[in-house]
């Protein structure tokens, strides 16, 4: 078991937030992070796996996901639908999700059960493949067929982002698909395929562990190790390769669907969690869209009033990152004109557009946003977990609130000259369908 | 690193002792004008979590200016204390502060959150919007039309959708009957003066109260707030409850949405009140038929059947009865057996009453989560508003564990026969029509209405 400790406490004020924490690797390569918090008499337990949709193989995409949810279907000591009933039988919360770059498994439950949530994720990551039967593939495959229909194919809008995704990238590209996939490649995966998923990512060493809440963290790492300790070690998946966005002219493209008002999503390559730009680039999001007094709230919601909804993000990925702007029309506008008035008000961040005072309130913002996404010890242990899988490095939730309160104006106007190349953007405009000859 | 004995994992660990629940302590005050003030000190973040409740719910609404309330709570932060519209925008995304007006039937429910070293920025601005709104003519007149707006962007959701439908036909002409927003008629005809005389009675001290919580110290947070409100001046104003409604006949609707790629399906009726005194049978009877995962519908609907992503059912509680309903989004060939199980399982609630397992489960999911649901200072002030909305005793949530434990078997059976009987549920699907409807009549007869009007 090697170890590293945690930087020593910092002095906490209302600029300064930081969680101690420790870290260890089991001698089976598992990573584990521990951060005590005995305010409340309850664990946080969050196990996530370096293993997403980037890493499905042609023709079973939404596999990573189908796989999250057989994970909740037993394993060889716990029976089938057991793992939910034994959570919220102890009063706990628990839940799976899958991303690009990452599956993580998790419950929120009284610290008096922490054994209880430890034994049920050893036993799947150690003894899952007995419990697992072509009745509860077949039975997962329909509930996330129905999921696919439900989030997506029945939702105003829902197909946006998988058709944005095949837009920016080229055949192939890991980041190409969606996460919940495709129907014809969830009806084509089979028990040989979830053995095999399971052999190649789900050993411990391609994972880490992280406890955030009441417990003494010397005496839960003893409890780890008892339940996850035996468990072996496997080869380490080879990491896919996840080539540059191309350099090439930008791409665009028309969808309709079932809504009254036509929507605009714009994609621009942008750092991604791993690069030392991402605060910069989740500030400029804050700057566009966070508060009435952001730039497209201001211009096109309330100056022009040809917008209904303004929207600017950043994905935090482990490679190629994504920033993307959308705005719902209001009803008469056309999706061309939204598209030109969002164009003028992204390229306002550039060149000397910016006010200090502009950037000091977003910075004060994210700080907000910040504070509120790590204020429970669930939103804590992913955080932990998101850094240590996907940067190699937990602490970066301490830094963070650093990086974000270092972001300047000229970083801001820097890298909004850089991300925003409308030569590189991917845009696309969803449209109200047109009326067919049965319509009233 | 040596184990101590030979790990056995053929039975799950047993449980250590549980740390009792700590509630966090409120310091109460009053103001002479009425304004009820309950603060509670949480040092572990430099955040503060804040609700003021006003009477000013869609329920105190008379029908023609249905909508009043919601654009009234729209409207506060839109230009108030001299300050325009965008000023008050730039004050609060200055302070990085967040600020949300949700309006509901029984009242309004203004929320901030900030970090604590804006403690008197933020208080400066929730005087401002809370005493001084401005209600210019231009600025009502462009949130009317974003609320409009909204509106019809809403009915592109099949779920928005079947939720307004359901509660129409349950409901017909009483308050719940229609959205808390409001519905697009009565919206479209507001004005200035309705929404400042609906603010000048509803926006008043006496029968408001303030709940915080987080890093700040509650004698210094209550003076700060007193200084800001203490010569707010105004009647009380208690929001009438509705009156009963009527209970619905029940019947099977099909909203009929071309094209859509599943039927989402609805079963519900007239539910309770939040004050009701067999709330927690009640709740209890919901949690094994629909309220967890491993619910009876859910277990039968997704793991058993494979059917849907997910199904459940919930009480929505209010000062007056609000509806019981069953959601779900299913396949769409799927519709018509998913109403059938559905009511098979409601009345299996009391032809099968709650084994011990289920039983045991249900109260542990309510009282072993309590420690969660207070986790936060924004989990802490939401449960204390509920308990002062509803006028729940002081010692609601100190008690809650044990009245749940007090509930028998019998209770439930009980609740479940009087509250949810099966025979007067009202069946909807928003669905396209032309799959469903044929295996719809075999369920019962079917009145079809359309998903963009009516």
């Amino acid at each position: 078991m090697s170890h590293s400790s945690s930087p020593p406490p910092r002095s906490r004020d209302a600029s300064e937030v930081s969680f101690d924490f420790d870290e260890r690797v089991l001698d089976n390569g598992l990573r584990v992070v521990l951060h005590e918090d005995r305010a409340a008499p309850i664990v946080a337990v969050h196990l996530m796996y370096h293993v997403g949709s980037k890493d499905e193989r042609a023709g079973r995409r939404g596999f990573a996901h189908l796989f999250e949810h057989l994970l909740f279907q037993g394993s060889q000591h716990v029976a089938e639908s057991e793992h939910f009933k034994f959570i919220q039988n102890a009063g706990g919360t628990l839940n799976g999700s899958t991303w690009f770059d990452r599956t993580n498994y998790y419950e929120t439950l009284p610290s008096s059960h922490l054994d209880l949530a430890l034994w049920l994720e050893s036993d799947r990551m150690g003894f899952f493949a007995p419990g697992i039967t072509q009745e509860k593939l077949d039975n997962q495959r329909d509930v996330v067929k129905n999921e696919r229909r439900q989030a997506y194919e029945n939702r105003p809008y829902g197909l946006a982002f998988e058709t944005v995704l095949r837009m920016a990238y080229p055949e192939g590209h890991p980041y190409r698909h969606p996460t919940i996939g495709f129907m014809e490649d969830l009806d084509a995966a089979t028990l040989e395929n979830v053995h095999e998923f399971f052999d190649s990512y789900y050993g411990p060493n391609n994972a880490v562990l992280v406890l955030a809440g009441d417990f003494d963290a010397k005496d839960a790492l003893r409890r780890i190790d008892r339940y996850f300790g035996e468990i072996p070690p496997r080869p380490r998946p080879a990491s896919v390769e996840v080539p540059p966005p191309a350099l090439d002219g930008g791409r665009r493209g028309t969808i309709e669907d079932q809504v009254h008002v036509p929507r605009v999503y714009l994609m621009y390559h942008a750092p991604s969690f791993n690069e030392p730009d991402f605060e910069t680039s989740d500030l400029l999001s804050h700057l566009l869209s966070d508060g009435k007094s952001s730039r497209l709230h201001h211009e096109l919601i309330y100056d022009k009033r040809i917008a209904g909804e303004v929207h600017a993000f950043t994905w935090p990925t482990e490679c190629a990152g994504m920033f993307f702007v959308v705005a719902t029309a209001r009803p008469g506008v056309a999706a061309g004109s939204l598209e030109e008035a969002m164009l003028e008000s992204i390229s306002g961040l550039r060149g000397d557009g910016l006010s200090e005072d502009e950037v000091e309130g977003a910075r004060n913002r994210a700080r907000r946003v910040l504070v509120q996404q790590l204020n429970d010890i669930g939103g804590r242990a992913d955080a932990f977990a998101h850094a240590a899988v996907l940067r190699g490095e937990p602490g970066y939730v301490n830094d963070a609130f650093a990086r974000y309160r270092e972001v300047s104006l000229k970083g801001c106007a820097g890298l909004a000259s850089e991300i925003f190349d409308d030569t590189r953007l991917v845009a696309l405009h969803v449209v109200p369908a047109t009326e067919g000859e049965e319509a009233e | 690193m040596s184990t101590a004995g030979a790990l056995d994992r053929t039975r799950p660990p047993l449980s250590e002792e549980l740390r009792p629940l700590e509630l966090p302590l409120f310091h109460r005050f009053r103001l002479d004008n009425g304004l009820k003030l309950l603060v509670a000190e949480n040092p572990k973040l430099p955040e503060v979590s804040l609700r003021l409740i006003l009477e000013a719910g869609a329920a105190a609404e008379q029908p023609e200016l249905g909508g009043v309330a919601e654009l009234t709570g729209r409207l506060l932060s839109e230009g108030a204390a001299g300050r325009s519209a965008l000023e008050m925008a730039a004050w609060l995304d200055r302070l990085g502060a967040a600020f949300g007006a949700s309006v509901g039937y029984d009242v309004a429910n203004l929320s901030m959150h900030f970090l604590s070293d804006v403690s008197d920025g933020a208080l400066d601005y929730l005087r401002a919007v809370v005493r001084e709104p401005a209600f210019e003519e231009e600025e009502v007149a462009r949130v009317r039309q974003e609320r409009l707006d909204e509106i019809e962007r809403h009915l592109d959701e099949p779920a928005v959708l079947a939720d307004l439908r359901l509660i129409r036909a349950i409901y017909g002409d009483h308050p719940y009957g229609r959205p808390a927003g409001g519905e697009p008629e009565t919206v479209a005809s507001l004005g200035a003066a309705g929404v400042a005389g609906f603010h000048a009675e509803r926006y008043v001290p006496d029968g408001a109260v303030l709940i915080a919580c987080g890093a700040l110290d509650a004698r210094a947070f209550s003076d700060a707030v007193a200084l800001r409100f203490d010569d707010w001046t105004g009647a009380g104003a208690r929001s009438e409850l509705p009156s009963p409604a009527s209970a619905s006949a029940g019947g099977l609707i099909l909203v009929d949405r071309e094209h859509s790629a599943q039927a989402e399906i609805r079963v519900g009726r007239i539910g309770m009140e939040y004050a009701a005194p067999d709330f927690f049978p009640a709740t209890l009877a919901n949690a094994i038929l629909g309220g967890l995962f491993n619910s009876r519908i859910n277990m039968n609907l997704r793991e058993d059947k494979g059917w849907t992503y997910g199904a459940r059912s919930s009480f929505r509680f209010r000062r007056g009865a609000g509806p019981f309903v069953v959601s779900a989004a299913v396949e769409s060939a799927a519709a018509a057996g998913a109403f059938r199980e559905i009511l098979a399982e409601i009345q299996s609630l009391v032809k099968r009453p709650p084994d011990d397992g289920e039983l045991r489960l249900a109260k542990n999911a309510l009282t072993l989560s309590l420690p969660r649901q207070f986790e936060t200072p924004s989990l802490v002030t939401r449960k204390v508003a509920t308990q002062q909305i509803y006028e729940l005793p002081e010692d609601y949530w100190e008690t809650y564990a044990d009245r749940v434990e007090a509930v028998t078997p019998e209770e439930i059976v009980d609740a479940a026969t009087s509250r949810i009987p099966s025979e007067s549920m009202t069946l909807l699907a928003v669905a396209s029509g032309a799959e469903v409807r044929p295996m719809l009549e075999e369920v019962g007869d079917v009145s079809v209405e359309n998903a963009e009007s009516g």
